[in-house]
């Protein structure tokens, strides 16, 4: 693979310069590459500086995915280490970025992570760290109780 | 009724950071196949019970289809008074799944009728895995489901608190390619066990009966050097050994060699 650099430019005007074997980890970007192998600076609109950051380093880490059952176990122990210190707004960030960017391999790490954190919570802590509003009428939450009627008397189980 | 009818937000008033940056915190915005992504690593407990009952959108994701064709209800439950209300939400995950199921582990409170019930609806089923703690499901029963079930594969038992006809079950599912029977805890010093047949009696049914086993994962096994060498005879194309807490094995003579030279990936330890 040759060295070459491209210069990848955030939505909000920061700029970085990447190995294009880093670069092409950015499936957006391979993309673009293939379609004119000239381009060497490329705008991604849709992603900031801070979290394109965070996108590159998980690329330049996973740059070479080598087959070695100790190298994989380092890698997963880099990724859990790298998946700690983001608070779960940051989270959220990078899976829209992931999808953007079209990165498979960070895309699941971090619907892991964040599927890991919410495991074990009620749908009132669910809706409160992640912001999200109950927007079920009363017919619906009516309809919802109706089909967990598991919770009561197992004779009430919708037969299909 | 599909997942963008659901998602139809009323937004965009004004057009400053400050929205973005709501929009961010705002997870009822996150694009359903996103939202797909996350809750599908979720267990079927955890949906059932808790995400589903978020907000509409999430809702309709979970009531997608393709969310159900690998189902996980292992739970850490251990009480038998909830094994009833455990079974019915099973039967309506695989409800759900609209006959797509394709891989299914149903925690520890398999039942016969719960596996009839399984097995009547997804015939596409590829693996299966079971715990058995309680005495709910027999070993008819079992060799039933599997019968109904021309795609199982991989075969998964743990804890299993009868003694089970693995020859019965290798018929019934000639083609299985994985099996993985855990024997450890407390059931495997039960009365039960101590006086059943040798030791090498489950060893010794499983090379008779699952020729084409490709993986076999066994845990808490008493099995000795005679079954060892008697799988390795009978599974002729067993690519993937591993073997845990089986503390009757020696592995006297060339059997070890015998091990890592015929199997590709073996593994024998006392963890």
């Amino acid at each position: 693979m040759s060295s070459n650099k491209i210069v990848l430019t955030s939505s909000d005007g920061e700029s970085f310069e990447v190995e294009e074997v880093v670069a092409r980890k950015l499936q957006i970007v391979g993309h673009m590459l293939e379609d004119d192998c000239v381009i060497n600076e490329i705008p991604l609109q849709n992603v900031t500086g801070d979290i394109l950051s965070m996108v590159i380093e998980y690329c330049k880490t996973h740059v070479d995915e080598e087959e070695s059952e100790e190298a994989q176990t380092k890698l997963k122990t880099w990724d859990e280490e790298f998946m700690k210190k983001f608070d779960i707004k940051t989270l959220l960030q990078i899976i829209l970025a992931a999808n953007y960017l079209n990165v498979k391999g960070l895309l699941d790490l971090v619907s892991q992570t964040i599927a890991d954190t919410i495991k074990d919570y009620t749908p009132e802590q669910i809706r409160e760290v992640f912001g999200v509003e109950n927007d079920y009428t009363e017919e619906e939450e009516a309809e919802v109780r109706k089909e967990n009627a598991w919770a009561f008397d197992e004779a009430d189980t919708p037969k299909p | 009724m599909t997942i963008s009818a659901v998602s139809k937000k009323k937004r965009r008033t004004s057009s400053t950071s400050q929205m973005k940056d709501e929009e961010a915190r705002n997870w009822a915005d996150l694009p359903s196949e996103l939202t797909y992504l996350i809750l599908i690593r979720l267990s079927g407990i955890d949906i059932l019970d808790n995400a589903q009952k978020v907000c509409r959108q999430w809702r309709c994701v979970c009531k997608d289809p393709s969310m159900w064709q690998k189902i996980d209800m292992r739970s850490r439950i251990r009480n038998e008074r909830m094994l009833d209300r455990l079974a019915s939400m099973c039967r309506h995950a695989v409800d759900r799944s609209q006959g797509g199921l394709v891989e299914i582990h149903v925690g520890s409170f398999a039942s016969d009728d719960l596996l009839d019930y399984i097995a009547d609806r997804s015939r596409n089923l590829r693996s299966l895995g079971l715990g058995m703690c309680f005495p709910r499901a027999t070993n008819p029963g079992l060799v039933d489901t599997i019968t109904k079930l021309p795609l199982l594969e991989t075969l998964e038992v743990s804890h299993s608190c009868l003694i089970l006809d693995f020859k019965a079950i290798g018929q019934a599912c000639p083609q299985l390619k994985t099996f993985k029977l855990n024997s450890s805890g407390r059931f495997w010093s039960s009365r039960n066990f101590r006086n059943s047949r040798n030791d090498d009696y489950y060893a010794l049914e499983i090379a008779e009966s699952m020729p084409e086993l490709r993986h076999l994962y066994l845990y808490g096994n008493k099995l000795s050097d005679i079954g060892l060498n008697a799988i390795l005879n009978g599974c002729p194309h067993l690519e993937h050994l591993e073997l845990h807490k089986c503390f009757k094995l020696k592995l006297v003579g060339d059997l070890e060699k015998r091990c890592y030279e015929r199997i590709k990936y073996f593994r024998h330890t006392n963890k």
